[in-house]
């Protein structure tokens, strides 16, 4: 290949600027999750709402990199605002998969996309890995919340739980991958933008 | 006339000073590790953002941010015991905001007080790659101008009647979340030809007209930061 194959920085500019839209847009989908099943739902609600910018963000995408270093952001900034440590982690991690299933379509096969979102999308579940792996140390900072608030969420959320979330998850990463390309078909390629 | 550079310039902190504060109070304050056995770390941190804004005479950022915490802690302490369902939701509102506004309010003051040549000369410095140094700077310009933008867009569809939470609420979203993606691409490529013109795609090494350096002030709250570790460290596994 003669195409210059390492990341400049208008790819890498490209990435801040995407990585700023799905953030605020996950910030403001996550202030509902103050209410006990809102927080539950969340795992639902921001794959969908962050898979517009996402799937635009992948026509931007040419070279080997750039999904990996947005989701290490996104999972740093979880970190940075009171989420926990796995999140950066998983983030990194989902990330460097997602970036092979895409690069594998050639960065611009359809499925390959989508299926390269709900991968990556998976550090928002890793945000639940405080409930349920460290319940007793998560509550204890939160006792004053009410005894009804703690019984609540911990009622919704037994260790079982965990997979199923994962499962809903990437389900709704596909669902919003998929809804993402509806749109850009329907918006930005007819506008020359994507 | 005459005109002469002057290379003694430098902020009040480096950058890297706050990126180390920064992550102090992310673990503390926000992720509350150490609880009772930092308590008094715990309120330094609490404070210092809103004295840093002080030095930097924000005057009423410092005060009004100071006024909610305050408020907000209070507040939160009077709403303890056999609460309803709304009041319990509203302690839990208050909860967040006390834990995240001091870390708020340092972010603010970060991104207000770092020129981004500043940031990316400390970093380099420091050996961090330009994949992430670049994009982060980006996502600090960024977060004003998606949330201006997305005000703007707002009120455009409110005058067109597209209101959230209508019957037609898909619609809603999707009338709110494409003239936001694109007008930021286009900001965007203003952005890269901006840096572009900086020549931050040389890929030689950049010089700095900010003098980047540690002064007193950096070396007392690097102290500080390292002694709040330390004594978590021995609260954790000496006690």
């Amino acid at each position: 290949m003669e195409k210059n194959n390492r990341l400049n920085a208008k790819d890498l500019i490209n990435v801040g600027i995407y990585t700023a839209i799905c953030a605020v847009i996950c910030c403001a989908v996550a202030m509902t999750g103050v209410i006990p099943v809102m927080m539950l739902l969340l795992v639902v609600f921001v794959p969908i709402f962050t898979g517009i910018p996402y799937m635009m963000f992948l026509t931007k995408v040419k070279k080997f990199g750039m999904i990996l270093i947005l989701n290490t952001l996104m999972g740093a900034l979880m970190w940075v605002t009171g989420m926990s440590w796995y999140a950066l982690a998983v983030g990194t991690v989902s990330g460097l998969i997602a970036e092979l299933i895409y690069r594998a379509g050639n960065y611009s096969r359809k499925w390959n996309g989508i299926i390269a979102y709900a991968i990556s999308g998976i550090y928002c579940w890793a945000n639940y890995f405080g409930i349920f792996f460290n319940a007793e140390a998560y509550f204890s900072t939160r006792q004053n919340f009410g005894q009804e608030y703690i019984d609540a969420v911990t009622g919704l959320l037994p260790v079982w739980m965990c997979p199923v979330l994962l499962v809903v998850d990437i389900a709704c990463g596909i669902i919003g991958g998929w809804i993402g390309t509806k749109i850009l078909k329907k918006h930005f390629v007819k506008a020359g933008i994507a | 006339m005459e005109y002469r550079l002057n290379r003694d310039v430098h902020s009040f902190l480096d950058p890297r000073t706050k990126l180390l504060l920064l992550f102090t109070s992310s673990v503390f304050v926000v992720g509350n590790a150490g609880e009772k056995w930092m308590f008094v770390f715990y309120w330094i941190l609490v404070y210092l953002p809103v004295l840093l804004l002080f030095i930097e005479k924000e005057w009423k950022a410092g005060l009004i941010s100071i006024a909610i915490y305050v408020g907000s802690y209070f507040a939160q302490t009077a709403l303890q015991n056999d609460l309803t369902a709304i009041e319990s939701v509203l302690a839990l509102m208050l909860y967040i905001i006390t834990k995240i506004l001091p870390t708020v309010i340092l972010a603010r003051y970060i991104v207000k007080t770092t020129k981004v040549s500043e940031f990316l000369a400390a970093m380099n410095r420091m050996h961090v790659t330009d994949k992430l140094t670049i994009p982060i700077s980006v996502i600090f310009r960024f977060f004003p101008t998606v949330a201006e933008e997305s005000r703007a867009i707002n009120n455009a569809m409110r005058m067109r009647g597209i209101e959230m939470g209508a019957k037609k609420s898909t619609e809603a979203v999707e009338y709110r979340m494409v003239p936001l993606i694109a007008s930021c691409s286009i900001i965007g490529e203003e952005l890269s030809a901006a840096a572009m013109t900086r020549g931050l795609d040389v890929g030689k090494r950049r010089s700095c007209i900010w003098k980047i350096r540690f002064g007193i002030f950096d070396w007392i709250i690097i102290t500080l930061c390292v002694t709040c570790f330390i004594w978590w460290g021995i609260g954790r596994f000496f006690i």
